[in-house]
């Protein structure tokens, strides 16, 4: 490459308690280039964005710009030094127009009262929505754009800031085809003038249309710098998921029993097509895909939190309508949510929230039995190993995996045969992780089912019997556990 | 604070020392001092008014922040499940000068009359709760909008004048019953009947909030909405239900009010509903839900009651109490965010 080197970060390093975020990455990027950033969930890719683009701090190592070393303190350094980033999700604000949002805080003045100057700041960003190639009126609201158009919104702002390297985050999540073939032909003009930028994205489809070199992560360290015409999508599946699977999920061979449950052709129109699946006692049925691909969506449809458009439901071979999550909960359903602060009343002691989804069970004629909810907690409390200094302490004062347990006991004292396990692990520490699987195992031999859902491909390889991969709202392959590869799950995935 | 195992000290005001060892401590100890002071002027103020300890007075206070405790026990249990209800003035007065009408004009029976302004007075809060729920409409703007159309529809029932009254076209059949008066002015062995009442519906929401299915949902609702209904809780179902609650509690603090004047009128009542709501955030329910309980607001409600009437004691004008219990709300609410923040 003959342009010269614009940034280069060496040996950056970020912990958090429990994670080595990112481990001694290097990184280079030159003027007019596209360098693409792969990597899973969780592999450092947007925390190494954030450090570039100033939002958090790195523990370790170095940043050069143009060949000067900088320290960036802050989101506001980073624009200043010019480098803008555009976030997954828009930072854009629907009730204002275009050219609001351009010039956000900077809009021009006129003298002598402060007064904004609107001819002066919309001949302005006419020229920058020129520049870039796009025909967006500078006076419409940005909500009434497409979701395409609110990102060029935001790159123009960025660009209005004389920014010299863009950092995308996932821009092409959102977009439809079209929409992202017109952002690739912007960013290829801005490449012309000299701008560079880094592209994250789990896409491998994507990785030759766009950029000139990948990068690729894993769990937080650099697995290697290639150009994108030496590389096919093979080799990145490896790369990306080319992992030691460690022995630390304790899973246990558990005799099938009858059918509890079967989907047929579940579907909402937009988000989930056509989906089914079955679940028998004593099984774990692994749901793998990575983000935006539908998962939490086929949970809340199938826990009747979102209307369904289509489909059945089969529990033990009956026909099923579950129009409300309390129906759900009455044909023995539990949904472990994704966040547990959605299933959680933090603000209520442990026992209240312990009994919250089985409150039916311990009142009689509208009173509570506070000795049963006393008995109940105490036993969960116990069987579960949550650690807390008091039984009535409330559950915000509980540590992550703690709070998880709280959540997972709910289920359990309403006595649901069937669970949907939504990223159970998620920000809890290993050994917290670790004592949930044990649960899992323990649940699976008492015969519950469990759906478990997960963006962590070691986890659902581990503990699943069978894996079904979904993709764009539909589940696109289905494994046995020992018959399945990560390379081949990853890649149904993040086929297109 | 933790127990200094030494104890010993050269001066003897070691003990200050320790207490405003650090800025947060000296800031904690700022807090305390500073509400010790209020507490004291409190007591001060009050022991200090003409006539304050008399049987009269006592009596007096009682009745008169009653309808208010009534209210403010439904206003409570609407704001824990995360609502606001503005209408249980308007509902307050409508439920009391229908029964009055009622009876007066239409000739009903007493406790079909006072049944009528109890029902009617449920009615109206079942209808916010289904506004709330089925029509999706914020709570604050449900209730706003029926404090208007039930004071509206009061002063049509009346024709905007006092109930009973010899003015109306119709004719007068009877003056307001005894049943109701001894409501709002009679006594049960010499305890006014009114904060007998008042007592009983804190007693009752005691119950419904600590003891039942009902007032646990409450707290789920109002500390997060979203797990309650993952939970299986039924959202609207409880949010109708303590809407309804409300009506019917603000019904009987007008069957309350109008016997302690012994007279309706469209226009009673009026400041009830910022007072309950003062009266909420005075006794700490937290304003956003999930949290709270009526012991509290029975406080809040009988500081503001006995302020008030410390204040009349102490022949303080009228216009500047209502700058005193503005301050009141201010202060108290602020002293418990401070609090909070260091812990105090």
């Amino acid at each position: 490459m003959s342009s010269s080197l614009i940034l280069q970060a060496e040996a950056i390093d970020k912990s958090y308690p429990g994670v080595h975020a990112l481990d001694h990455v290097d990184f280079d990027l030159y003027e007019g280039e596209v360098h693409t950033l792969l990597g899973e969930n969780g592999a450092g890719k947007s925390t190494f964005m954030k450090i570039i683009s100033g939002s958090l701090r790195k523990d370790s190592g170095r940043i050069f710009l143009r060949g000067q070393e900088v320290e960036i303190v802050s989101p506001m350094h980073a624009r200043e030094l010019g480098i803008g980033m555009v976030y997954q999700e828009l930072s854009v604000i629907p009730g204002l127009s275009v050219v609001e949002n351009i010039f956000l805080g900077r809009l021009p003045k006129r003298k002598p009262f402060g007064t904004v100057d609107w001819s002066e700041a919309i001949s302005q960003a006419k020229r920058i929505l020129d520049d870039l190639g796009v025909d967006i009126d500078p006076r419409e609201r940005v909500g009434n754009l497409s979701v395409g158009e609110q990102q060029l919104t935001e790159i123009a702002k960025t660009l209005s800031m004389n920014a010299q390297i863009l950092l995308l985050d996932e821009p092409s999540s959102a977009l439809s085809d079209e929409e992202r073939e017109r952002l690739f032909n912007i960013m290829r003009g801005l490449q012309e003038k000299g701008v560079a930028f880094i592209y994250v994205s789990h896409r491998l489809d994507e990785v030759p249309q766009i950029g000139q070199r990948v990068t690729v992560l894993r769990d937080g360290a650099k697995i290697g710098t290639l150009p994108v015409d030496q590389v096919d999508e093979a080799a990145l599946i490896r790369m990306m998921v080319g992992r030691e699977l460690g022995e630390k999920f304790p899973k246990e061979e558990i005799e099938r029993g009858k059918e509890l449950l079967r989907v047929e052709g579940l579907t909402v129109k937009g988000v989930l097509n056509d989906l089914s699946l079955s679940l028998h006692e004593g099984e774990i049925v692994g749901i793998f895909g990575v983000l935006g691909a539908g998962r939490t969506d086929f949970a809340r449809a199938l826990f009747g939190i979102d209307p369904i458009d289509g489909g059945e439901v089969f529990l033990d071979g009956r026909k099923v309508e579950i129009s409300s999550p309390s129906k759900a909960i009455e044909l023995g359903l539990g949904y472990l949510t994704e966040d547990r602060k959605d299933g959680l009343v933090l603000r209520l002691p442990i026992p209240v929230n312990i009994t919250l989804a089985s409150l039916k069970r311990i009142c009689q004629f509208g009173f509570l039995k506070h000795g049963e909810e006393r008995a109940s907690t105490e036993k969960y409390v116990k069987e579960l190993d949550i650690h807390t200094p008091k039984l009535d302490q409330r559950v915000e004062f509980l540590s992550g995996g703690n709070q998880q347990k709280v959540a997972l006991a709910k289920w359990l004292c309403c006595k649901a045969k069937i669970l949907i396990f939504d990223e159970p692990t998620r920000g809890i520490d290993v050994g917290a992780k670790v004592e949930v699987f044990r649960l899992m195992n323990d649940l699976a031999k008492e015969g519950v089912g469990i759906i478990m859902i997960s963006s962590e491909m070691p986890e659902v390889l581990a503990m699943a019997d069978r894996i079904l991969v979904m993709a764009r709202g539909s589940f696109v392959a289905e494994y046995a556990a020992d018959q399945a590869s990560q390379e081949d799950i990853m890649r149904d995935a993040v086929a297109r | 604070m933790a127990e200094n195992p030494s104890g010993s000290s050269v001066s003897g005001l070691g003990w200050v020392r320790r207490w405003v060892a650090t800025p947060e401590l000296r800031v904690r100890f700022g807090i305390r001092a500073i509400l010790m002071f209020a507490v004291v002027l409190f007591v001060w103020y009050v022991s200090t008014a003409p006539r304050f300890f008399s049987l009269t007075n006592a009596t007096n206070v009682g009745a008169r922040t009653a309808p208010g405790i009534i209210v403010a026990v439904a206003q409570t249990m609407v704001i824990i499940s995360a609502g606001i209800d503005l209408s249980v003035g308007a509902i307050l007065a409508f439920s009391g000068s229908l029964a009055s009408v009622a009876y007066c004009y239409w000739g009903v029976p007493v406790l079909p009359a006072v049944l009528l302004g109890l029902a009617a007075g449920a009615l109206l809060g079942c209808i916010n709760g289904l506004i709330i729920t089925k029509g999706r409409i914020p709570d604050f703007i449900a209730t706003l909008g029926m404090m208007g159309t039930a004071r509206g529809v009061a002063l049509i029932l009346t024709g905007g004048l006092p109930v009973p009254s010899h003015l109306t076209a119709v004719t007068l059949k009877a003056y307001l019953p005894r049943e109701i008066i001894w409501m709002g002015s009679g006594d049960l062995l010499g305890f006014p009947a009114g904060a007998l009442i008042g007592l009983l519906v804190v007693a009752a929401g005691w119950v419904i909030l600590m003891h039942t299915g009902f007032g646990r949902a409450l707290f789920a609702v109002g500390g997060n909405r979203e797990a309650a209904r993952v939970s299986g809780i039924n959202v609207d179902r409880t949010k109708i239900m303590v809407y309804t609650l409300s009506g019917l509690l603000s019904g009987l603090a007008g069957l309350v009010l109008v016997g302690r004047m012994n007279s309706a009128n469209a226009l009673m009542a009026d400041p009830v509903n910022l007072e309950s709501i003062s009266a909420v955030v005075i006794g700490g329910t937290n304003l956003f839900g999930g949290e709270g309980g009526v012991i509290g607001t029975l406080f809040g409600a009988l500081i503001m009651g006995i302020l008030s009437n410390v204040l009349n004691l102490h022949n303080v004008q009228d216009f500047a109490q209502k700058v005193f219990m503005g301050l009141l709300i201010i202060g108290v609410v602020l002293f418990d965010q401070l609090r909070r923040r260091y812990g105090a």
